[in-house]
């Protein structure tokens, strides 16, 4: 690993697209002028479950400026469904619409689209549209999912459970038989949504002539996105564009193909007029994608003295209505990975995904959330019961740096991550063993002190490998390219697409190490595709490792060329001991740098105007592209820390202390990981403490608007202490190992178990979130210390 | 619905304005005046993305009919930066990292440029107080009080 040759990677610079945004220069999807676009409005089901039994759109097709009002028989007719059919065992092949046709299936659920000339008219127009329903029993949660006799979610399936897998390595029977104790746990992560605080939102554009769609829309993965698209409008790939410039926030919530947008795609094709759409924050709350509800239950054999003999996992998860994914793919991964840092060889889990009447879930940053909160839940539950410190029992059971490359029982392999470590140096910041001390006196006053530990092992980039074995369709390469203009100007690109990460300051410190000039004088040009490569975008935690380390090869390659041309104007036989250094050609001999008096710039004029000075049987110009598929899995890893007090007369949670000490490897810019760390450390508090997505028994959802669906503002959060502990990757060609999801993984477990450590006292245990005053003070009633 | 000619002042220029009077302020300064760096995040006044300043004080600009706003003067994001020059708030928000997707900055900046000239010397605990009116996705709210309070220690 080129660890200690970087110059511009990992060097601190403020972010180049910051100007625009602090401005108001930014150009997100509704900034985008487009003369004469109409408006599109969505007329969605008031019910959870009903068949649809006539549509009357008369009365607001009346309405002067109301150019159309589309159904899903309209749309049947243009667009091809959506079929989710991987071949993988136990899970069923399903296929949806573009909008329903024959029934509603949730509360939100888009029936008609209603397109006019603003989008005020738009709503009103809206409400005409005359829907005739008769109501079906709805299906509200797991329970009833499983229930017999209940009503089908989704008719095509013989049940309503979608999903089903079973795994099982060593002998966990044994293990249970012969263990001191089996300790059982149970955690019950409540439906929640990604929020980002731009909506969705999209624009058309059909140009007739030419027959070409362009498609205006914030998106994480342009290219995939683009894919879909064509094939359901039924044209070829060459026949769409997919811009997508700032984006306000994604999260996994822009990443499928919603049919709102390829409705509002096919009504401008239809219409031969640009149409646009803006969701508004209720739709968002209602309709766009929710995430996280799940139920998992542990039971770990363990000897007298804490140690893992063998651990069974049970998940039930509840998809919704929908399946933009196949219903297997998140709860599969916590199942996978669940083990993280800790040594087991006997293993075995049951996933269990069902489908109900509330809306389809997704993949929200860190679609392996619960992961951590399981694992170091389960460890908290085995200290409890064995009267042990929960400090201790993790050092137990916890691989060291010998033991690494370490195969987890489901096969997966951690190498080079630091879970030991940064465990110590997070317990050592908060002096743990003085908590102890503080938290027993502050006890004899009445009050409620709670320490929680959480280590994360978050798997970041999924390269093909990984996608085949675990037989989910998809690949992990990316893909970017570096062209060197004549003057001298660099120009670059990948398949990510941004939504806040800061990529065009990060890569242009990669391009700019790669090629050895100024990061200043690169542009990274994202989100176009006929710009950008086919890559796979940005999900997960891939961009840094997959996106970087794809553009830093493909600078190296650009820089490469350069330097043979250098060599040949300069009458060597070859490049060697040839730099190129802040924009100049340098020769180092003997450790000593001479400069040659050759320029960046001069090469890149050479390349392309003065062919016949090039190296024989080179060809001109400096255009270079590169694709690189990471290895199956990257792991990066981190300890979690968090202090809490508990106030027992109200049941509120208030956050002292929250430390993480975070090991991701080569870090491309420390500004925009520490910004990230913040961020996902944020979401993971905010969603354990405050956001629930609320359905009531007949499944109506009761959060449509931000006084319902709480989030964390200023005054919910502490002061994160940062530990940057970073230690290079020897998979990866520039060392990263990813992050922005393990601060959510971390952030829910440390809080739940920071919470059950105040709780120990009263002899109860807090099984699911969100932790609310209202839940906490439940468990409390009738207890006493 | 009928429409009504009015004008509006935006950023010390006249804007003559024809819009039905129930066109929210928000969408008359995206779609009327041009000015899309208001943004909108959710329309019912809890997220702040949508924050101008009204006769120099802030305003959800949601929670408001144009036509309201004859006779007052309007401040907007666009107006911050002074012949190109980043403001103190702005150049720190820079610096420290305030900001990620960018989305909800607008109504951040437009909320403290208007209480910091009240309150030039606020303490962590009040930014924090005052920034809770504002929802941000991306940072976890520490760089944004970081530049805050950069700026008050300058
Ligand atoms: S858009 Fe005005 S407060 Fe959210
Ligand atoms: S920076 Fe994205 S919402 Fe604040």
């Amino acid at each position: 690993m080129p660890k200690t040759r970087f110059t511009q990677i990992g060097r601190a610079i403020p972010r180049r697209e910051d100007r625009r945004l602090l401005t108001g220069n930014g150009r997100y999807v509704d900034d985008i002028e487009i003369p004469g676009a109409l408006h599109a409005c969505f007329v969605r089901s008031p019910h959870p479950h009903a068949r649809i039994v006539r549509i009357d759109a008369k009365a607001a097709l009346a309405m002067p400026g109301v150019a159309a009002v589309l159904t899903g028989a309209d749309l049947a007719q243009w667009t091809t469904p959506l079929r989710v059919a991987p071949p993988i065992e136990g899970l069923h092949p399903v296929e949806m619409t573009t909008l329903p046709v024959d029934k509603v299936r949730f509360h939100g659920d888009p029936v008609a689209c209603v397109i006019a000339r603003d989008r005020y008219l738009a709503e009103d127009a809206a409400e005409r549209v005359e829907v005739e329903y008769a109501p079906l029993p709805a299906v509200a949660n797991a329970d009833q999912a499983l229930a017999e006799g209940t009503a089908l979610v989704d008719e095509s399936l013989p049940s309503n459970l979608v999903s089903e897998q079973r795994f099982s390595t060593g002998d966990v029977f044994a293990r249970r038989r012969e263990a001191h104790r089996v300790v059982e746990s149970a955690f019950s992560q409540h439906r929640q949504t990604h929020l980002p605080i731009e909506t969705r939102g999209c624009a058309a554009l059909w140009d007739e002539g030419r027959e070409h769609l362009t498609l205006h829309i914030g998106s994480q993965v342009p290219h995939p996105l683009r894919t879909q698209l064509a094939a359901r409008m039924r044209l070829s790939e060459s026949q769409v564009t997919i811009s997508s410039l700032d984006v306000g926030g994604g999260f996994g919530q822009k990443i499928a193909l919603y049919r709102e947008e390829l409705t509002v795609a096919a009504a401008s094709r239809h219409l031969r007029r640009p149409v646009r759409w803006r969701e508004d924050r209720m739709e968002n709350l209602l309709a766009a994608s929710h995430a996280r509800e799940e139920l998992c239950r542990t039971r770990a054999a363990v000897t007298d003295d804490g140690r893992l003999l063998g651990l069974e996992l049970e998940i039930l998860e509840d998809f919704g209505a929908y399946c933009f994914y196949p219903a297997n793919y998140l709860a599969r991964v916590v199942a996978m990975i669940l083990t993280g840092p800790y040594k087991v060889s006997d293993y075995a889990f049951v996933v269990r995904v069902v489908l109900t009447n509330k809306c389809g879930s997704g993949p929200m940053r860190a679609p392996m959330s619960i992961t951590s909160w399981v694992m170091e839940g389960t460890m908290d539950a085995i200290a409890r019961e064995l009267k042990l410190d929960p400090l201790e029992v993790r050092r137990r059971n916890m691989v060291a740096a010998a033991e690494l490359p370490y195969t987890m029982p489901t096969g997966e392999v951690i190498a080079d991550i630091t879970p030991r470590e940064t465990l110590e140096a997070a317990v050592t910041r908060v002096e743990y063993a003085q908590f102890r001390e503080r938290q027993a006196a502050a006890r004899r006053e009445g009050r409620y002190l709670g320490l929680g530990l959480c280590s994360v092992v978050e798997s970041t980039t999924y390269g093909s490998r990984f996608y085949k074995a675990a037989g989910i369709p998809g690949s992990g390469h990316e893909a970017a390219w570096v062209r060197i203009e004549p003057s001298g100007a660099v120009n670059a690109s990948l398949g990510l697409g941004a939504s806040g990460q800061g990529y065009e300051t990060a890569f242009s410190q990669v391009v700019g190490e790669g090629l050895g000039v100024d990061p200043a004088s690169v542009r990274i040009h994202l989100g176009n595709t006929d710009v950008a490569p086919y890559g796979m975008g940005s999900r997960g935690a891939r961009g840094g490792t997959a996106g970087g380390a794809t553009l830093f090869l493909c600078a190296r390659d650009a820089n490469e060329k350069m330097l043979a041309i250098a060599a040949k104007l300069l009458g060597f036989d070859s490049s060697e001991g040839l730099r190129m250094v802040e924009g100049k050609v340098v020769r180092e001999v003997l450790g000593e740098r001479i400069d040659t008096g050759i320029s960046f710039a001069q090469l890149a004029r050479t390349a392309y105007l003065d062919p016949t000075a090039l190296p024989a049987g080179m060809a001109p110009g400096l255009d270079f592209s590169r694709t690189y598929d990471p290895p199956p899995m990257t792991y990066s890893n981190a300890a979690h820390v968090c202090e809490v007090e508990l106030d027992v007369e109200t049941g509120a949670v208030r956050i002292l202390r929250y430390v993480v000490a975070e090991d991701c490897g080569t870090v491309l810019s420390p500004v925009v990981v520490e910004g990230q760390q913040h961020g996902a450390v944020a979401m993971g508090l905010s969603g354990a403490l405050l956001e629930h997505m609320l359905y009531d028994e007949a499944a109506q959802n009761i959060t449509g608007s931000l006084a319902d669906y709480l989030v964390a503002t200023a005054t919910d959060l502490p002061r994160f202490e940062i530990l940057p502990m970073h230690t290079p990757s020897r998979g990866n060609p520039v060392g990263t190992k990813g992050m922005a999801e393990g601060g959510v993984m971390g952030a829910i477990g440390a809080i739940s178990n920071a919470v059950n450590d105040a709780l120990a006292p009263f002899g109860v245990v807090a099984e699911r979130q969100p932790l609310s005053p209202d839940y906490l003070r439940s468990l409390l009633r009738g207890k006493t210390p | 619905m009928d429409t009504v000619d009015f004008e509006l002042s935006v950023n010390g220029e006249r804007h003559a304005v024809r819009a039905e009077p129930r066109k929210l302020l928000t969408d008359v300064l995206r779609e009327d005046c041009r000015l899309t760096g208001t943004h909108v995040g959710c329309e019912h006044g809890v997220c702040g993305a949508c924050t101008v300043l009204v006769d120099g004080r802030p305003a959800r600009a949601c929670l408001l009919y144009a036509v309201q706003m004859r006779g007052h003067e309007i401040t907007t994001i666009e107006a911050i930066a002074k012949d190109g020059v980043l403001s103190p708030l702005q150049q720190a928000l820079h610096e420290v990292h305030g900001l990620q997707c960018g989305f909800c900055t607008a109504g951040i900046v437009m909320t403290f440029e208007a209480y910091l000239k009240e309150n030039p010397r606020p303490t962590e605990e009040e930014i924090r107080d005052v920034l809770s009116g504002n929802l941000c996705r991306c940072t976890g709210y520490q760089n944004i009080v970081e530049a805050v309070l950069k700026v008050v220690h300058a």
